[in-house]
């Protein structure tokens, strides 16, 4: 158990010094682009609880997340509700939704699952359109910026930041205080064996559904931070491929790792552009080889294959 | 007084039938033992009464119909299931599975109390506390099967085939330890086994199951000295 607490300390302060890091020597557009990567780390942490921990898939993470945007929005919007006070609202809506969206993974389980969920992401952005008193449609909804105290007016963006930053800490606070308790070990088992975790005691229903609102209203959450962050949203950007993205930020960046979030996070934002700087009319194609490339190496994602080296070096050290 | 009432048990798979109108009780405070061979249907009916398998005809835990009841309810009654094969979450440590045992317990000093007890009774298991599950021996692995099932303090445990895969000494260690459960706690035990030489050695009463019908009855030295049954039912050569 020491050691345990002890390598969390060393993440914990890695990350720390990282993410200071970042806010003092990155420019303020980069600034910005990081705390978008935040908002979707955010969703991948409840990913990751949703398919790492509970061994359920969804395709239907970008719509929750959209859903989480859309209200932070319409509140902030049409009810002038200042934005951090949206983003309680923004979790529990989506968590709300994504309840609904769990009911059918009672039945289902895998492909099945997996398609509908999907399902649900490709009517989403069509839906936004239709729902255009609502939603201002095609042309989107804007979103105020949330006051910056008056130290840090010069740099806005490093307040939008920190923001992220510290919804990515409750989130990941959520999600640990979840995995190290009874919770958690009902997900795993029920994941690992269901028969048995049943005759155990375990309520498939119930843990399976709360596995659902769970990693919903981190989507929700994130959305909201993203719209905050963006300060402007339309269904642009929640199409159908964003679920489709978080997904494979959740591989890449490591399934059942929390610090992996963050590297998936990271990577949705600028992988793609990256390859695309490389030659623009070959991004995709760099990107598609960097994601086979990936897999091939660190089929445990990026963070479970630094944890991999690390802790070769270290046995090297040691004997 | 009568702790499980079973009267014309059935089960379907789909449409094929696996158990056929079973019939017997077990008394509280008694060492039953279900025999048969491969495919009589002993697993299916243990698992009709825990709960993982719906079906027709009545079961009757402590007076209450079990039918409507849910597998978490019928545990938190006091039904407890050692699964065939023993069940061991091989991912989870030696001490998680003894918490998973508990998942339906809320009081948490009594969990801890709990494991200290089961861990007096089975010394290994608290040696290997904090190894993964998957690591530990045949016999180790249905120790902890049987530790965890003990952690929701059941009044009926029922456990599936103990001896399955443990030579035979390790399989009287654990008889033994249903037989002492059965005597100092007073736990009353239905134990599903083909293993019927030894069981007969430590249970009260038994049964004999084939293709899903109950076909003899009788105290376990009745049916020890019973060449016939065995022969018949039991595929024991003679």
């Amino acid at each position: 158990m020491r050691d345990l607490s002890l390598s969390t300390a060393i993440k914990l302060s890695l990350f720390a010094i990282v993410a200071a890091s970042i806010s003092v020597f990155a420019p303020a557009y980069a600034l910005q682009q990081v705390a978008i990567a935040i908002a979707y780390a955010i969703a991948i942490l409840g990913l990751n609880l949703l398919m790492g921990y509970a061994g359920q898939i969804c395709l239907a993470q970008g719509t929750l997340f959209g859903v989480g945007a859309y209200v932070t929005a319409i509140l902030n919007a049409t009810y002038g509700v200042s934005p951090l006070a949206t983003l309680p609202v923004a979790a529990a809506v989506s968590a709300a939704v994504g309840l609904l969206i769990g009911l059918p993974a009672l039945r289902l389980q895998g492909l099945q699952l997996a398609i509908v969920t999907f399902g649900i992401a490709a009517a989403f952005p069509q839906l936004l359109l239709k729902l255009g008193s609502l939603t201002g449609g095609v042309s989107g909804l804007p979103v105020d910026a949330p006051e910056t105290p008056g130290f840090m007016t010069d740099v806005p963006e490093l307040w939008l930041y920190l923001i992220a930053l510290a919804c990515a800490g409750i989130g990941a606070l959520l999600v640990s205080r979840v995995l190290f308790g009874d919770a958690g070990r009902a997900l795993r088992a029920q994941r690992d064996n269901p028969q048995i975790a049943q005759a155990l005691g375990v309520n498939l229903t119930r843990t399976r559904l709360w596995a659902f609102a769970t990693s919903s209203a981190l989507a929700g959450l994130g959305g909201g931070v993203f719209a905050i962050v963006s300060g402007f949203i339309s269904p642009e950007s929640f199409l159908a491929i964003l679920s489709i993205n978080i997904v494979i930020g959740s591989i890449v960046g490591g399934v059942t790792s929390m610090a992996g979030a963050f590297v998936g996070g990271l990577f949705m934002v600028f992988v793609p552009s990256w390859a695309s700087d490389i030659n623009l009319s070959l991004g995709n194609l760099i990107y598609g080889l960097a994601l086979i490339l990936i897999m091939m190496v660190a089929r445990n994602g990026i963070t479970g294959f630094i944890e991999k080296w690390i802790s070769m070096i270290f046995r090297r050290a040691a004997g | 007084m009568t702790l499980l009432d079973i009267r014309d048990l059935s089960v379907f798979y789909g449409k094929t039938q696996a158990l056929f109108d079973c019939s017997f009780s077990v008394g509280e405070g008694e060492f039953v033992a279900l025999l048969g061979s491969n495919g009589a249907g002993k697993t299916t009916l243990l698992r009709a009464v825990s709960g993982l398998l719906p079906f027709k005809g009545s079961v009757f835990y402590a007076g209450k119909a079990l039918d409507k009841i849910s597998a978490q309810t019928r545990l938190a009654l006091g039904v407890a299931h050692i699964p065939q094969g023993r069940g061991t979450f091989t991912e989870f440590t030696v001490e998680e599975n003894l918490s998973l045992g508990a998942t339906i317990v809320a009081s948490r000093s009594q969990v801890r109390e709990d494991k200290e007890r089961w861990y007096e009774t089975f010394p290994r298991l608290r040696e290997r506390r904090n190894q993964l599950a998957g690591n530990l021996s045949g016999g180790e692995q249905q120790m902890l099967a049987v530790a965890r099932a003990l952690m929701s303090r059941p009044k009926l445990l029922m456990c599936d085939e103990p001896s399955l895969g443990l030579a035979p000494s390790i399989t009287q260690e654990i008889l033994a330890i249903f037989k002492s459960l059965n005597k100092e706690n007073g736990m009353t035990l239905l134990v599903v086994e083909q293993n019927v030489d030894i069981t007969l050695q430590y249970a009260d009463r038994a049964f004999v199951i084939e293709a899903g019908q109950i076909v003899a009855s009788g105290t376990a030295s009745d049916l020890i000295g019973n060449e016939d049954i065995k022969k018949s039912y039991l595929g024991v050569a003679g």
